[in-house]
């Protein structure tokens, strides 16, 4: 016994002093939680945010969000595209930094985006999302007379076509297809032939060689223009990046965030649990803990104790949650009680339950803060059983004896007023909101049934349309209003799972997208909005508020609402004197 | 002894071939949109597919991923007789899921992860690499304590109700409490930091083999911890009621009388025989080695199976699971036989039969 003593005290003594050189290890990484394992690093696949943030620390695009400033900002390309637009096409014309090269110091050229758009389109490689995601580009055209510059062909007109062309990750030609096997196939060509990979033997070989690389876990084997390395990587524990000794951009001394990195190294450390990273953090094992709950957000702010060590930001994002009607079900076919059961969610109180008040309501779909596209002459949602009895009488429903509703459908058949509201169980918040309209309904005499469901199995009945109601997150930006692929007709079925949709609202939606004029915009998603308050396929309960909290002795965070919620590449530290 | 194992063997290949059959034609019956990227459905930021273009891409993935093939030899399909929808069964032939996973799994090749295409061998491997040390150690020193714990209350009348009751209040105890608690007590700054709050050590170039092993052991022992409280009660409480038993039986009086001290009474006779009940238990034990421990692997951040097989279940990522459930099913049977032939060696009045 007295031996298993003393081992346990020597394993122990001889810990606490591997823990102290552990401190001494990554003292100069800043180290970030992430909830989940970026999992694949392929440029081209990029499963989820967290990889898109690895790959962008690796690789760098045409265009590059600066949050900064809420827009696109040119990275490789030397300025945003000219835009030329013809009866039927858009062409894009874009030159590339002369600064900007490969590791191996060899120039950025127009031939790399050529070749990235043709692995893109190469069949035998899981590019699916990226063909449907940049399949408006037809073509490139290279300028002969200048090996920087070149010209996308796009099919139709959109404004969003300026970016969202530029929006990709820019593959390098040289390691990937030294001999240039893939030059003699035009992306027009590849992308008509769906089977090319087993046509032609160049193109067979190439899927090969991109698959034996296997970029998806050895990202280190294709060199990027990004500003960081690959130090390491631990699957499910954490990775690890090493900023450039020399990276083109240093030499601009741009004032623009992208073209900018800091830190010498940033460890991303893979911690599943909420409580486990807040209890790293104040530990002081992390430094950054982006997307906290707000719970403990809440929580830790007002601890003084945490003033000296933490700083904690807040940034007004562009995700909602939102209450949706499936508007094919009988009972909710008629707006007004659409209308009703909206005024049964009491939004101050949930925003205050679910997010301790780091949240803001909304008229509809637009940010309130986004300018005078946001209809501020619409009200905000209110909490009116009163106004409720009153629209579902109107709707046509009669109060029963036993306190339930009926009423005569079309057909002449009873219809009784009983609905689920579906939710993914993945977020507590959803829960409450559920709860709260249970019992908000049963006051009225409205059975509403929560129905909390595994993710996949959620989507699955979104899709089949076997809803009645359902609690769903919708991402916004500032770039762009398209609200087709959650209200167009023409979604209906893969996103838009409402069944909402006219030929006036798909007009509206396709008008808003097209829009170039500012001024004509405003007027369009002014008159969307009133249509959507009238209409009710869904009721926005509230935008999220980012949080992020961090060691005190960093700054320059760059705190905003768009996804991941920070900069880690801006990230500095703290003078002394501070 | 070679005919018995055979014999199970062979009653225990179609039994794990039976289960792995059903779980993998549930599973794939199983929509897998998930595997298009949500990205490019609920968004309104621009920048997206069309409707056409989204159901392009699911009927390639679809393709890619083996998924529109038929599930079975055998599907319903829907037919129209007179006027009529009937249901019939339909031969399928070859060409189908579940032909081509079991042509994979006679071979050995388990077929690539959904998510991020790596091998479902080489994921497997990687995870046990993680969950066996710990779930290993567990085991251990579950059981040497547990042993030493069932002899000290047989040695110490007086401590075992307090004790007994003890283990029984540990053990209603859930395991995420277990490790929650252990966390806020001994890796927190406002209590005890004595442990790292998560994760395993990161070694520097120069950190010597020694240095290693005690940053490996010093990260595991929360986990670890975690693991032999929740396990150990049971344990010993077993033991503990079959030496009682065993403490009264004739030939513990015969030695007594014989004048043998009551230490080597209990140490060399009783608890020998006691032990015996403690062999399924422990056994049973065996197929949770290899499953890992989910709850303690996610408020640790330990990379290991039981995370691997939660992902790969919430992401529909089959191939990962049914390569995961295979192993633990051939586990749990291959421990079943190991716990006839221990009791057949613990007791060699025990039969084998076949």
């Amino acid at each position: 016994m007295k031996h298993l003593v003393l081992g346990i005290l020597a394993v122990m003594s001889g810990a606490f002093c591997a823990c102290s050189s552990r401190q001494e290890v990554n003292k100069s990484a800043i180290r970030i939680r992430w909830e989940r394992d970026p999992e694949n690093l392929d440029p081209l696949v990029l499963p989820n945010e967290n990889a898109l943030e690895a790959a962008n620390l690796l690789y760098s695009s045409l265009l590059s969000v600066d949050p900064s400033k809420q827009q696109f900002t040119p990275c490789l390309a030397e300025a945003l595209p000219t835009v030329e637009q013809t009866d039927s096409l858009t062409l894009l014309t874009y030159r590339i930094r002369p600064e900007a090269v490969w590791d191996n110091g060899q120039p950025v050229l127009a031939q790399d985006v050529a070749f990235t758009l043709k692995v893109m389109n190469c069949p035998g490689l899981p590019t699916e999302s990226n063909q449907a995601q940049w399949g408006f580009i037809r073509d490139i055209r290279l300028d002969s007379t200048d090996s920087r510059r070149f010209t996308l062909v796009c099919s139709g007109r959109s404004p969003e076509y300026a970016w969202s062309s530029g929006d990709y990750i820019i593959l390098p030609e040289y390691p990937l297809d030294p001999k240039g096997q893939l030059r003699p196939f035009s992306l027009t060509a590849l992308r008509a032939d769906t089977a090319a990979d087993q046509h032609h033997a160049a193109i067979g070989a190439f899927v090969r060689r991109y698959k034996q690389a296997q970029l998806d876990h050895h990202p280190e084997r294709l060199p990027g223009c990004g500003p960081y390395t690959l130090e390491a990587w631990e699957t499910n524990r954490f990775i690890s990046f090493k900023r450039k000794p020399k990276w083109w951009a240093d030499q601009l001394r741009s004032e623009l965030l992208p073209l900018q990195a800091h830190p010498a190294k940033l460890n991303y450390q893979i911690i599943p649990d909420a409580a486990t990273a807040v209890l790293a953090l104040r530990r002081g094992d992390l430094e950054v803990y982006p997307g906290m709950p707000a719970k403990e957000f809440q929580r830790l702010r007002q601890d003084k104790d945490n003033g000296a060590t933490l700083q904690f930001y807040t940034a007004d994002s562009y995700k909602m949650i939102t209450a949706c009607f499936n508007i094919r079900r009988p009972a909710l076919q008629d707006k007004m009680t659409r209308q009703a059961l909206s005024h049964l969610f009491n939004v101050p109180a949930l925003i205050q339950a679910t997010q301790q008040g780091l949240a803001f309501p909304s008229v509809g779909l637009i940010r309130p803060n986004s300018g005078p596209g946001y209809n501020d002459s619409l009200p905000l949602p209110t909490y009116d059983p009163n106004t409720a009895l009153a629209l579902l009488q109107k709707a046509g429903w009669q109060r029963q004896t036993d306190g339930g509703w009926l009423r005569r459908a079309a057909t002449g058949a009873p219809e009784r007023l009983r609905l689920t509201i579906s939710y993914r169980t993945t977020d507590p918040a959803f829960e409450t909101i559920a709860l709260q309209l249970r019992s908000a309904a049963a006051q009225l005499g409205i059975p509403v049934q929560p129905q909390p469901l595994e993710s996949s199995l959620f989507r699955e009945k979104l899709r089949a349309g076997t809803v009645d109601m359902y609690l769903f997150t919708i991402t916004g930006n500032p770039f762009v209003y398209n609200f087709a692929p959650i209200l167009h007709t023409k979604s209906i079925g893969t996103g838009n799972h409402t069944g909402f949709g006219t030929a006036a609202s798909d007009q509206l939606i396709e008008a808003i997208a097209a829009e170039k004029q500012e001024a004509r915009q405003v007027q369009l998603l002014r008159r969307f909005q009133r249509l959507l308050h009238d209409e009710k396929p869904l009721t926005v309960l509230f935008f999220l508020r980012s949080r992020v909290a961090a060691s005190a002795q960093l700054t320059n965070l760059q705190v905003t609402g768009l996804r991941p919620g920070y900069m880690a590449t801006a990230i500095q530290a703290k003078p002394a004197a501070q | 002894m070679r005919r018995f194992l055979l014999a199970r063997l062979a009653r225990a290949v179609p039994a794990a071939w039976g289960i792995i059959s059903i779980i993998f034609l549930l599973s794939r019956s199983l929509s897998a949109t998930q595997t298009v990227s949500e990205e490019l459905q609920s968004s309104i930021a621009g920048h997206t597919a069309t409707p056409k273009q989204i159901r392009t891409t699911e009927r390639l993935i679809r393709r890619r991923l083996g998924l529109d093939l038929p599930l079975f030899y055998v599907t319903p399909a829907a037919q129209s007789t007179s006027g009529a929808l009937a249901w019939r069964w339909q031969w399928q032939g070859f060409q189908n899921q579940y032909h081509r996973w079991l042509l994979g799994v006679l071979r050995g090749d388990l077929g690539y992860s959904f998510r991020d295409g790596r091998p479902v061998t080489t994921q497997l491997r990687l995870a046990l690499g993680a969950t066996l040390p710990l779930t290993a150690a567990a085991f251990l020193v579950t059981s040497v304590l547990a042993r030493w714990l069932t002899l000290f209350l047989a040695n110490h009348r007086g401590l075992r109700t307090a004790l007994l009751s003890a283990l029984h209040v540990l053990h209603a105890l859930p395991l995420f409490v277990i490790a929650l608690l252990l966390l806020l007590l001994l890796a927190n700054p406002d209590a005890l930091s004595w442990f790292p709050a998560y994760g395993l050590a990161d070694f520097g170039d120069n950190t010597s083999w020694s240095i290693q092993v005690l940053q490996y052991l010093h990260h595991l022992a929360l986990p670890l911890f975690s693991l032999v409280l929740v396990s150990l009660p049971s344990l010993v409480v077993q033991l503990d009621y079959a030496l009682a038993r065993e403490l009264q039986a004739d030939y513990v009086v015969t030695a007594r009388a014989k004048g043998l001290p009551q230490r080597l009474v209990v140490r060399h006779h009783a608890l020998r025989n006691a032990l015996l009940p403690a062999i399924t238990y422990l056994t049973d034990l065996l197929p949770a080695l290899v499953a890992g421990a989910v709850v303690v692997e996610l408020i640790f951040a330990l990379p290991g199976m039981g995370r691997l097989l939660a992902e790969a279940a919430a992401a529909r990522d089959f191939p990962i699971l049914l390569g995961a459930v295979l192993l633990i099913a051939g586990t749990r049977l291959g421990a079943q036989i190991l716990a006839d032939w221990l009791y057949y060696q613990a007791d060699p009045r025990i039969r084998l039969e076949v």
